[in-house]
């Protein structure tokens, strides 16, 4: 089974997972890593690096980050170029995101698991449909 | 020469700098230098590709990055300094860049380092470094944020660390 990484700016990984789980009920091979305040942009290379050794079965590791160019994202991706490992990087997570992966990565390609993550964030971002407007003009 | 702004940042160009102090700045060109990380030719390529703020991204020695500072090609530029550690702030000053005030940025912890700040982590070497631009009348800030205060942050720094500013 694909792994999910998810790594954040402080504690918004640790929450997204907690809110994940609400929905899809406990999850395996999930985890959660947030920049600290005080810590070097390399000191989180290596953690996810660990992390995404401890969590690897071999399926390979998706790697959801918060914030395109900022410092979870960059480490991120210089692991994705150091790395042997079959790992992937897709950024701006959201919940949408996340709930959708979780319940879809058995019996996938990594390729194909990214694919609908980047499609599965973006589709889920919505304004209230009609229905629900009724009269009320935006 | 237009540089608008020096900080020294261990975390390079990350989320504060492309958020809060671009739009404070307007920058055109940001500068990451530090000698080995000019020297590291994936964190070359990382920093060149994924800067999503339309500014020209170059990666220098110090004394590239002083050299081009002093060059007609840069006199048109809103230019941004990210050095990466004080020492590279120490440098860029003893090579002759002009600039009234240096900022200080992240430091994260390293091995030797004590803590200024919840954010900011010196060590011996990097406090010697400090003192010398301070030593050059030159301001030394402390601002994560660009709203965060612009006072004179060197007695602050001398008070932290008695011993290794002697």
């Amino acid at each position: 089974m694909i792994s999910i990484l998810v790594v954040s700016h402080g504690a918004l990984a640790e929450g997204m997972l907690d809110a994940m789980q609400m929905i899809t009920g406990p999850q395996e091979k999930v985890l959660a890593l947030g920049l600290k305040e005080t810590e070097a942009p390399e000191d989180l290379i290596d953690r996810i690096r660990e992390a995404a050794d401890a969590l690897d079965d071999g399926d390979g590791v998706l790697i959801m980050v918060d914030l395109y160019g900022a410092t979870p994202f960059n480490s991120s991706s210089r692991l994705f170029m150091e790395s042997s490992h079959p790992i992937e990087v897709v950024t701006g997570v959201n919940l949408p995101m996340l709930v959708e992966i979780v319940m879809s990565r058995e019996g996938v390609s990594l390729a194909d698991l990214l694919q609908q993550a980047y499609q599965a964030g973006q589709e889920g971002i919505k304004l209230l449909p009609d229905t629900i407007r009724k009269g009320k003009t935006l | 020469m237009t540089v608008s702004h020096v900080r020294m940042d261990n975390r390079l160009i990350h989320g504060q700098i492309l958020v809060s102090w671009n739009s404070h700045l307007k920058i055109d060109h940001l500068i990451v230098t530090n000698d080995k990380v000019a020297q590291d030719p994936m964190q070359v390529t990382l920093l060149k590709a994924v800067t999503p703020i339309g500014a020209k991204v170059s990666v220098l020695s110090v004394a590239d990055c002083v050299k081009y500072c002093q060059s007609p090609e840069s006199e048109k530029e809103n230019i941004f300094i990210i050095a990466k550690f004080p020492e590279d702030g120490c440098e860029l000053v003893e090579r002759g860049l002009s600039i009234p005030v240096l900022n200080l940025g992240n430091q994260a912890f390293v091995r030797g380092s004590m803590k200024l700040s919840n954010t900011v982590f010196l060590t011996e070497s990097g406090v010697k470094a400090l003192k010398k631009i301070h030593e050059k009348g030159i301001k030394i800030t402390c601002r994560m944020m660009p709203n965060d205060s612009e006072n004179e942050f060197w007695p602050n720094i001398e008070k932290t660390f008695p011993d290794w500013v002697k």
